[in-house]
């Protein structure tokens, strides 16, 4: 089966985040109210796998051991059959 | 001749654009984005660097500070010269003021190299320099691949904005004298008064930096010809 | 928390104690913690460093300061330093090597010096893992100097498998500050302002320097890895704007950057040079996260952050140039007369009181046994040579294109080399020549650290290290004007370990004597060990020298056909022991000892011959993979049509091609010269050789009993892409 998988990485909370600091500063400048803004990224791909469990494990792996880094981001996995 | 050269937080090539001006007899006089009036320059540089830290896109918040509306006031209303190079090539493009954007280089990396590029079309006010000019200056940058919107390309040919492209050292254009992933080898354009590039004039200066083709480009835009 | 959680020893607990007079408190426990940890402290090298020298006719400021200074002429001196970002850089590649940029940066800053130049010093494994990572602290490096705005000039890499869970990133920043600029780390006097500035203080890198970098990595440690510190050049180029700013009006009383251990060690080291006392208001230090403890605000290592010591009176102007380049700031503190550093918070005015001269000056240093400086000089043990019989065309490229030789292009050509327009020769050479702004000198900047050569005979690879930076001032005609150490090592409590290290800096330490040059300062990275297996000792040396005419600096390759092609070679010998080649064989094994006396005369020979060299002469330091790969590196360097004819004895023709002993230099040069350099090395046995001629036929040709040729596509496609076999 095919599955559609969305990782979302973002920094940890105490991480700090000088683009996401910035943004927010200029925002603010041209008169917005944005305040605690976070700039993460999102990876999107397919992936072949036999069921749904399997799939966000493989995909879940591949967060952890590749796509964030643990040690300063945190990732969320969402999967969904195509 | 009185220049401007526009420094943002994060601007790191204003002194050696300043210094550059400066070299070839101009009276060039730092300007803090900050500042409400254009003291009263006749031209405007915006140097290279990294405003704001290139956080978000590459001169996406630049191009948001109230100076750039006083920029665009001086162009509309005036027809103000502009030079962009590299990040202020990024900014005027962020603003609109320049068509198409500067994507991240091909091979994903900040790149820094002396690349020959080739005059493709003269920009308006532009002395010295014809169609087929080949000069030889450095690009540093992480976001260089000249990019447009689908059917967007024709046009910059067809209304001679396109300005320089990159090419091999006989001044053939191809993919292998390509060095970022620019769409048609794109290293400048123009539109009306306002010109953009990614190579560094001011770092080709001096045969002891390795080109003095720098002055031409800037004697050329200063409308003085290469004396 | 007791005592063994912030790393301390029981006998060093003891000694706190009866310097306090009592026990420490907590606050008061983890600041001794961070600072009499080895990465603060030096308690294990400190004694070892004290035998470097660092007195020299050039030196403005030695050792003991952020960085050290050297003069450049009656108007401008040179503040440089090494430093490393090892733990850091394996825990977190990209943000670990650009926090190592911003730190050395800041350090220069401090000294009041404008940052101009970069130049880095890198080893990783040999296993595919090592080659991401490579990738990614090479992304952090240009990261943080491109956006900064400083270029990075020169440098340097190494593979060895024994860096595979230790990568070395070190990095030298060099800058210059006008004569008449007080050095301004002391100097703060009571009533002053203690004025913090740049990046809010958050929750970065607690224990960063005094667990991480004091201990080694194992399994049992991934938790106590603290949080990751994240490098800011956005804010580090408004930081550097806004002080350099600040100390160009003469106004302040110092300067202390924050790094490792943070606001501790900031503080502590400001009150103890300038020997006063300092109160510190806690609750004002602006913080990034809410519900911040005394402990974390004292201990963050957040990035981006500078100390300025400002009197009541020149507040004003000091803060409007702050605003300026909208930095945030907060005074923090008071310095005071008293010897007293005092943490005080709403609820408690006395957090922690200590005497800064205990915190940060009486920390126990490891004794060095006097009968081991005579035990690691004693001649190593000689390894059997490898001498081949033979040798075959295909070895040239297996060396050219080995990792350790091939182009560095793929690295360079990601950092801005050419910014501030002061580059004249770049990272496609092997040292950096600079021009100063409106002055006839320049400088010279070269970065060297051949950890090969101190992997079996730590004591030879000392002082070949410090030979082969020098060799490169020489060959530039460059007057040395000092050295800074990045000393790299395993776990000093090891008694093989700090053998080495003593070894390692008795080398570099007889090698300055010998050429006259003073090591100002530097850095000490130990606990380069994962399970139990140390790194080679590695030391990079990093040279600053006063270039006669920077505008035309000697030539490295030959720009005409005709000249002679000269080999010196002081030693005569021809060992291949420590050399590329053989690790492409076998185990390394020892680097011949370098005879001291004999290349300091050699680099005044070549010296002397490159500040009067014609616009013909090149010269070209051997350096990895020997004759070959310089004679390699210099055709391509030339014009295309050019070719090289050199001719070797027919039956010692590999080891002369690839042997790797100190002080061998490669002369392209007219007959006139020629004659020069042979009536110099003429007396030693072997050191003077005429290997043959500069053509116009576009190939190298090697003549030993047979002829062979390499064409220079052949030579430029190993060389940019590696061996392939």
């Amino acid at each position: 089966m095919t599955f559609n998988v969305v990782v979302d990485v973002a920094w940890k909370e105490e991480i700090l985040d000088p683009a996401g600091q910035s943004t927010a500063k200029v925002l603010q400048q041209m008169g917005y109210a944005a305040d605690n803004l976070r700039i993460g990224k999102q990876i999107r791909f397919q992936l072949q796998a036999p069921d749904v469990a399997q799939a966000e494990t493989a995909a879940r792996e591949m967060a952890q051991r590749l796509l964030a880094n643990p040690v300063m981001e945190t990732y969320a996995v969402r999967v969904v059959a195509e | 001749m009185r220049v401007g050269v526009i420094s943002f937080p994060g601007s790191n090539c204003d002194q050696d654009t300043l210094s550059a001006l400066e070299a070839l007899g101009v009276d060039a006089v730092p300007l803090w984005y900050g500042e409400k009036s254009l003291a009263g320059v006749d031209r405007l540089v915006l140097p290279g660097g990294f405003s704001y830290g290139d956080y978000l896109r590459s001169g996406a918040l630049a191009a948001r500070a109230p100076v750039m509306e006083t920029v665009e006031r001086a162009i509309r209303d005036e027809a103000m010269p502009v030079l962009g190079i590299c990040n202020g090539f990024q900014i005027l493009c962020e603003r609109g003021l320049l068509p198409g954007a500067l994507r991240p280089n091909a091979s994903g990396e900040f790149l820094c190299t002396w690349e020959t590029v080739r005059v493709a079309s003269v920009p308006l006010g532009f002395e010295g320099l014809a169609a087929g000019d080949l000069l030889r200056m450095p690009i540093a940058h992480h976001e260089g691949a000249f990019s447009v919107e689908p059917g967007g390309l024709a046009p910059l040919f067809q209304n001679g904005q396109v300005f320089l492209q990159y090419s091999d050292t006989v001044g053939q254009v191809h993919a292998l004298s390509n060095p970022n992933g620019s769409v048609a080898n794109i290293a400048g354009v123009s539109q009306g008064s306002v010109t953009g590039l990614m190579p560094h004039p001011e770092r080709a200066m001096a045969d002891y930096l390795g080109s003095v083709d720098g002055r031409k480009l800037l004697r050329g835009w200063l409308g003085e010809g290469d004396r | 928390m007791n005592y063994q959680d912030v790393g301390l020893t029981a006998q060093e607990y003891a000694m706190i104690s009866g310097k306090l007079g009592r026990t420490p408190n907590q606050l008061e426990l983890g600041l001794f913690g961070v600072l009499w940890s080895e990465h603060c402290s030096y308690k294990s090298s400190k004694n070892l460093l004290a035998d470097l020298p660092h007195e020299g006719s050039a030196v403005v400021q030695g050792p003991g300061e952020n960085a050290g200074v050297v003069r450049l002429n009656d108007a401008i001196h040179v503040a440089f330093k090494v430093e490393s970002h090892n733990h850091p850089s394996y825990v977190e590649p990209v943000q670990g090597a650009a926090t190592g940029v911003g730190g050395i940066l800041r350090d220069i800053v401090a000294m009041g010096a404008r940052p101009i130049a970069l130049a880095d010093s890198l080893r990783f494994g040999t296993d595919r893992a090592s080659q991401s990572l490579r990738h990614a602290v090479v992304e952090g490096v240009g990261a943080y100097g491109n956006a900064i705005g400083i270029p990075t000039v020169t440098g340097e890499v190494a593979y060895a498998s024994g860096y595979e869970k230790n990568p070395l990133v070190n990095v030298m920043a060099v800058g210059l500050l006008p004569a008449e600029r007080p050095i301004s780390a002391r100097g703060a006097k009571p009533g002053s302002y203690l004025v913090l500035l740049g990046q809010p203080t958050g929750r970065d890198g607690i224990h960063g320097a005094s667990l991480l970098a004091s201990q080694d990595f194992g399994e049992g440690t991934e938790h106590m890895r603290p949080t990751v510190q994240v490098g800011d050049p956005f804010m580090g180029k408004l930081l550097m704007e806004a002080t350099l700013e600040a100390v160009g009006t003469g106004l302040l009383d110092s300067v202390q950057d924050l790094g490792a251990a943070g606001l501790t060690s900031a503080i502590a080291e400001l009150a103890y040079r300038s020997e006063v006392g300092a109160t510190v208001w806690l609750d004002q230090v602006p913080c990034r996260e809410p519900g911040m403890t005394p402990y974390e605000i004292m201990l963050s290592e957040t990035q981006e952050r500078m100390l300025l010591v400002v009197q009541p009176s020149n507040m004003e102007q000091i803060i409007q140039i702050v605003a300026h380049w909208e930095l945030p700031y907060q005074v923090i503190g008071v310095i005071t007369g008293e010897k007293v550093l005092t943490i005080a918070t709403e609820e408690d005015p006395a957090a922690a009181v200590v005497a800064p001269d205990v915190l940060a000056g009486a920390c126990p240093l490891k004794p060095v046994p006097q009968e081991w400086a005579a035990e690691v000089r004693k001649t190593a043990e000689l390894s059997p040579g490898f001498t081949p019989l033979t040798w075959e065309r295909e070895w040239g490229l297996e060396v050219l294109g080995s990792p350790d030789c091939m182009s560095r292009a793929p690295i360079y050509q990601r950092y801005d080399s050419m910014i501030l327009t002061h580059t004249v020769w770049g990272p496609d050479h092997s040292l950096a020549v600079l021009t100063v702004k409106g002055v006839e000198e320049g400088l010279a900047v070269a970065v060297r650290g051949p950890g090969r050569y101190a992997a079996r005979d730590a004591y030879s690879g000392g002082m070949a290290a410090v030979a082969r930076v020098l060799a490169l001032l020489a060959s530039q005609g460059a007057v040395p004007l000092g050295l800074t150490d990045g000393i790299n090592a395993g776990n000093p409590d090891k008694e093989s370990v700090f053998r080495d290290l003593m070894a390692l800096l008795a080398g570099i330490g007889d090698a300055s004597r010998a050429f006259g040059v003073p090591v100002t300062g530097g850095n000490v990275s130990l606990h380069n060990e994962t399970h139990g297996e140390p790194i080679w000792p590695t030391a990079v040396i990093g040279a600053v020298g006063r270039h006669p005419h920077p505008l035309r600096p000697v030539l490295d390759a030959p720009e005409t056909s005709g000249l002679d092609i000269v080999w010196v070679n002081p030693s005569g010998d021809a060992s291949l022991n420590g050399s590329v080649f053989e690790s492409l064989r076998q185990e390394t094994t020892a680097y011949p000892r370098p005879d001291l006396a004999r290349l300091a005369e050699t680099y005044r020979v070549i010296g002397s011959v490159a500040q009067s060299a014609d616009h013909l002469t090149a010269i070209r330091p051997v350096e990895d993979g020997g004759l070959f790969v310089a004679l390699s590196r210099a055709l391509l360097a030339s014009p295309p049509s050019l070719g090289m004819t050199v001719e070797l004895s027919a039956d010692t023709a590999a080891s002369q091609l690839f042997t790797e002993v100190a002080g061998q230099f490669l002369v392209f040069c007219p007959p006139e010269t020629a004659g020069r350099l042979e009536s110099a090395f003429g007396q030693w046995p072997g050191a003077f050789k005429h290997l043959g001629r500069v053509t116009g036929d576009g190939t190298l040709t090697i003549a030993a009993k047979k002829s062979v040729h390499y064409g220079r596509g052949e030579l430029e496609r190993t060389y940019a892409r590696g061996y392939r076999g």
